[in-house]
């Protein structure tokens, strides 16, 4: 529907071609950032400070969240700051980050990683400590070790709620990400499409516009499907 | 569908064999929460092989008094011995959900043997071709088959079992009660079955105790045969005995 109404505009001349490139246009485009190898490079630069980012930002989030979550001590240091710093929105820090770390690699994936890890600390917390005290008791009168009774009922207790974060944190990852690639760097999606913007060229933009759309739509379904594949136990209507 | 158990059941009487070793010994438990008494000076004898069907009305201190014994509560005055690892069947079949039907039975087993073990009892309980499944696609009769399977497979010297039945239709009821009976008779626990059913109490029990604001305030020996109880004159006199205890009239004479 947008699609279509996106070309109807641009071909009737509703729209200055200024404005907005048509979606013949943006194809050629396209076409023409793939054949140069613009398109590949900088994509490929965007994906890994993603999942760079995105690798850093869910492993501390876990660590954070499971330590705050069994621990008395991890609860009292580190939660009541976490829950006060995640009010922060990361995005204030860029200007920060750069007068702190330049416009190197290391601020776009620092910032991606904080970004990331407060949705996957915020749920996994939750997660842990709602896991039902009765399977707890339950753990207790078969014989489960403190260990055992991580690996075995509260880690898997805590997945769902961790998968709730990750769903987050991957579009945050992107959004954090365009946002830093725009704003401080020399390569990536978002440095591409700022260099059009300078130039006028809406067709560049409108390119790395449906690049990051495709990326978070990918993203979210792959994450879904990992998730469907680790919680096989809750979907209950199969088999039987 | 539901597969019914395929063990035999023995009609053979209960109270004929002889008592075995101590199971469980407290003598003085007392329990108080924020200064309020739950339970008062209980004193209790449970030796494996004995049915012991502990009435209560609700908040009469029963499910506390089996958290204690189940080793969940630590907080209490008074002596107590309990083996170290007694089984616990709870009113939810408390199955992990994220673990196969026969992971669950094997539950902080380590032994190479016990899945073999574990497939064994899912037989005896019915439920041979539910070991794969996932929990939540079980009836709430088949769960708490599961649950019996994963209490059995420990052998435990003593049996605690929190209304297990009690979410249960009356169908399922009966099928579970023959079973537990069966089992019981096979792997000759301590048990101590908490209930606010008297008909189930009568049923099953060798000995019947009734806890009212916290204290035991009847101790009585079913001399029952094992099986067609419900059909005696005893049965009658016994249940309206029971519900006077606990405070109903029994109308239905």
């Amino acid at each position: 529907m947008l699609v279509a109404l996106w070309f109807v505009a641009t071909s009737a001349g509703w729209v200055d071609a200024r404005t907005l490139a048509s979606p013949a246009a943006v194809w050629d485009a396209a076409q023409r950032l793939l054949e140069t190898g613009q398109l590949q490079d900088n994509l490929l630069v965007s994906l890994q400070r993603a999942m760079t980012g995105l690798a850093i930002g869910v492993t501390v989030g876990v660590v954070l969240a499971l330590v705050s979550g069994l621990t008395r001590v991890g609860e009292f240091l580190l939660d009541a700051n976490l829950q006060m710093l995640r009010s922060m929105p990361i995005l204030a820090l860029v200007p920060l980050a750069i007068v702190w770390f330049g416009i190197g690699e290391e601020v776009k994936i620092l910032l991606v990683s904080l970004a990331v890890m407060f949705p996957i600390y915020l749920n996994t917390h939750a997660a842990v400590r709602g896991v039902d005290s009765r399977f707890v008791d339950l753990a207790s009168t078969v014989g489960l070790g403190r260990i055992a009774l991580v690996r075995r009922v509260i880690l898997p207790g805590a997945l769902p709620g961790f998968f709730t974060g990750l769903r987050f944190s991957v579009a945050i990852a992107w959004l954090v990400l365009v946002v830093s690639e725009q704003i401080n760097a020399s390569s990536g999606i978002g440095y591409l499409m700022t260099q059009a913007r300078n130039i006028g060229q809406t067709d560049v933009i409108m390119v790395g516009l449906v690049v990051y759309a495709l990326l978070g739509l990918i993203s979210d379904t792959l994450v879904r499907l990992l998730e469907r594949k680790a919680l096989t136990w809750q979907s209950t209507l199969q088999s039987r | 569908m539901a597969v019914h158990p395929a063990v035999p059941l023995n009609d053979a009487p209960v109270t004929d064999r002889p008592a075995g070793p101590v199971a469980v010994r407290a003598s003085g438990l007392s329990r108080a929460f924020d200064g309020r008494g739950i339970l008062h000076d209980i004193d209790l004898e449970i030796r494996q092989g004995e049915f012991v069907v502990l009435l209560g009305r609700s908040g009469s201190g029963k499910s506390t008094l089996l958290r204690i014994l189940a080793r969940l509560d630590a907080e209490f005055d008074g002596e107590l011995r309990v083996p170290d690892r007694p089984s616990v069947a709870f009113q939810d079949s408390r199955l992990l959900p994220w673990n196969r039907v026969i992971d669950n039975v094997t539950l902080g087993l380590t032994d190479k043997d016990a899945k073999r073990r574990a497939a064994e009892l899912l037989a005896e309980v019915g439920l041979a071709d539910r070991a794969r499944a996932w929990p939540k696609t079980l009836s709430g009769g088949e769960a708490q088959r599961a649950a019996l399977a994963r209490a059995l497979i420990r052998e435990p010297e003593l049996l605690l079992m929190d209304e297990p039945f009690g979410a249960l239709d009356a169908l399922t009821r009966i099928r579970m009660h023959r079973l537990l009976r069966t089992l019981c008779e096979r792997y000759r626990p301590g048990v101590l079955l908490v209930t606010h059913d008297v008909d189930e109490a009568v049923l099953l029990a060798d000995r019947i105790l009734v806890l009212t604001d916290g204290r035991v305030s009847l101790d009585l020996t079913v001399d029952l045969p094992a099986a067609g109880r419900r059909h005696t004159q005893e049965f009658t006199d016994l249940r309206t005995r029971l519900l006077t205890e606990l405070g109903v009239e029994d109308d239905d004479q």
